[in-house]
């Protein structure tokens, strides 16, 4: 338990940072939404028709954003993002950091488990990206709600719905980064295999948006899973439910498996 | 001479791993245009019907998508995005490595002012940011050769490329500053690609609602490639905020840099 909440305590002040970045991004955004609505139906008309393409070039993809919630759909896209760049950061650095700052030879020397070291790791993991989730949920809907025509309520269902999905995916990305961190051999190079595995994952999306026919790809990269259109017409994809919480399984599974008899440097 | 050396060896496996990704997505974005360009034509019959002033509101010359200099400038948005990361980080990480990695002490105690250290330092950056640039212009102008269907004024082409290095400097002289504000940083990237993504965000926000004022606040926005497209040159004010960016933080750098405490242990 002590280790639980050193953890906490060690990572309290990025994710303050973190918080504070996510409001006022979010407020930022929604208050966009003011300018813009007021320019409405020719625009309507202008989206349903455009090729898809060109829709992925204004970051659309059918969405209407002269609604609120279409609106919305357009910059969840950047949401997801810094959900994912937090969630690959903390999960490799989570690891990695005993061994950057040579603290690893003082927490071994514990009378804990490593699967205890771990498993609180992961909870603690854990347990920040539901804060940062709710914090993206909470500001989301107060910001939204304003501009809705039913308030709160009208809202909050496709918000909660997109930020489950959220969730998904942050679990996934942090799983990832930890198990890069327990399998890799260079400790200091963790966080930047981590980012790049989601960069990579995020181009990807990008290009499968442009292009049409290789949607058979989508698997490939969460970003593609909960696609804000998708999750607001037919709501989140089981099929990718499924897929994340299997990917993010088996990488504990990996996590596990590596940390227990790692090589640690010291 | 050492120092400059040192660090350009230190950074050379990263430089080389950057390039190598700025290329890989112009070269993989281009290699959608041919199919991209087979369409337009399509999409230019949809585009007439359309009132000019939803045009306008999108802040997109769309009916320039079609052409390679136009699906570049879309693309060139996501070359933009690794530059910007590549160049934050680079600066962060340069001028923080010792505090980070505890070897200031020996840095310091050598017989060389902090000035020529710092002084050596963003000269090491320049130098990789410049050869970064060299490297990914030479692969961008090779593969836009390939894929071209008609002749492309190059003069804008290479405008918007030196666009990517205007902005790594912006985003390095962040880099710079963020380091020296920030002096109990000991990971650089999670920094790095919060800020990053932080302005990404508040460039595609601007420019879907069409705000002008917002574009000051994102470098992403400082260099508008349909304009850059259409007059073949930059826009002043946003060069000079641009300068004004760099020049105060590396203001900011130097005067931390020079006075700062160190601690060794």
């Amino acid at each position: 338990m002590n280790l639980f909440w050193r953890e906490l305590k060690a990572s309290r002040k990025s994710l303050i940072i973190w918080i504070i970045g996510i409001v006022a991004m979010v407020g930022a955004g929604m208050g966009k939404f003011a300018s813009l609505s007021g320019s409405g139906e020719a625009m309507v008309e202008l989206m349903a028709d455009l090729p898809k393409p060109l829709q992925a070039v204004l970051g659309l993809n059918g969405l209407d954003i002269s609604t609120v919630m279409g609106y919305y759909g357009m910059f969840y896209l950047y949401l997801v993002i810094m959900g994912a760049v937090h969630a690959s950061m903390l999960g490799a650095n989570a690891l990695a950091k005993e061994e950057r700052d040579k603290t690893a030879e003082f927490l071994l020397a514990k009378p804990i488990s490593r699967m205890t070291i771990l498993l609180t790791k992961l909870s603690s993991v854990v347990v920040q990206m539901v804060i940062f989730n709710a914090v993206m949920t909470v500001s989301s809907i107060a910001f939204a709600a304003p501009y809705a025509d039913g308030g709160a309520s009208a809202v909050t269902s496709d918000i909660l719905r997109l930020m489950l999905g959220t969730l998904l995916i942050q679990l996934l990305f942090a799983s990832v980064g930890m198990a890069i961190a327990a399998a890799g051999r260079n400790p200091k190079r963790a966080g930047a295999w981590s980012a790049g595995v989601m960069l990579l994952t995020f181009f990807l999306s990008i290009a499968i948006d442009i292009r049409e026919g290789i949607e058979a790809l989508r698997f490939l990269t969460p970003f593609q899973y909960f696609a804000a259109p998708d999750v607001l017409n037919e709501g989140l994809s089981a099929a990718f439910i499924v897929l994340s919480i299997g990917v993010t399984l088996a990488a504990i599974a990996v996590t596990i498996a590596a940390y227990r008899r790692r090589d640690m440097q010291v | 001479m050492n120092m400059y050396l040192y660090e350009l060896r230190m950074n050379r496996k990263s430089a080389f791993i950057w390039m190598a990704a700025l290329a890989g997505i112009a070269g993989l974005f281009m290699s959608m245009y041919p199919t991209f360009a087979e369409g337009a034509e399509q999409f230019k019959e949809v585009l007439r019907t359309m009132p000019e002033e939803v045009l306008q509101a999108l802040g997109l010359q769309i009916d320039s998508m079609a052409t390679l200099l136009g699906f570049y400038s879309y693309l060139f948005l996501y070359v933009l995005l690794c530059g910007a990361i590549q160049a934050i980080h680079l600066g962060a990480s340069i001028v923080s490595k010792e505090t980070r990695e505890k070897t200031a002490d020996f840095l310091l105690a050598k017989p060389v002012t902090r000035s020529k250290i710092i002084g050596m330092k963003a000269l090491a950056a320049l130098t990789i940011l410049l050869i970064t640039n060299v490297v990914y212009f030479g692969a961008a102008a090779l593969i836009a050769e390939t894929v071209q269907r008609e002749s492309f004024s190059y003069s804008a082409f290479v405008l918007i490329n030196l666009s990517l290095l205007f902005t790594q400097l912006i985003f390095l002289a962040v880099g710079f500053a963020a380091a020296m504000l920030l002096p109990r940083l000991r990971t650089v990237l999670p920094m790095s690609l919060g800020v990053v993504f932080a302005f990404f965000m508040l460039s595609a926000v601007g420019a879907t609602t069409g705000d002008s004022k917002l574009r000051y606040l994102t470098p992403f926005q400082y260099f508008d490639r349909a304009y850059i497209v259409q007059h073949k040159e930059y826009e002043l004010e946003f060069v000079v905020t641009g300068v004004i960016v760099i020049a105060v933080c590396a203001l900011i750098t130097v005067i931390r840099y020079l006075k700062r405490d160190v601690h060794v242990s």
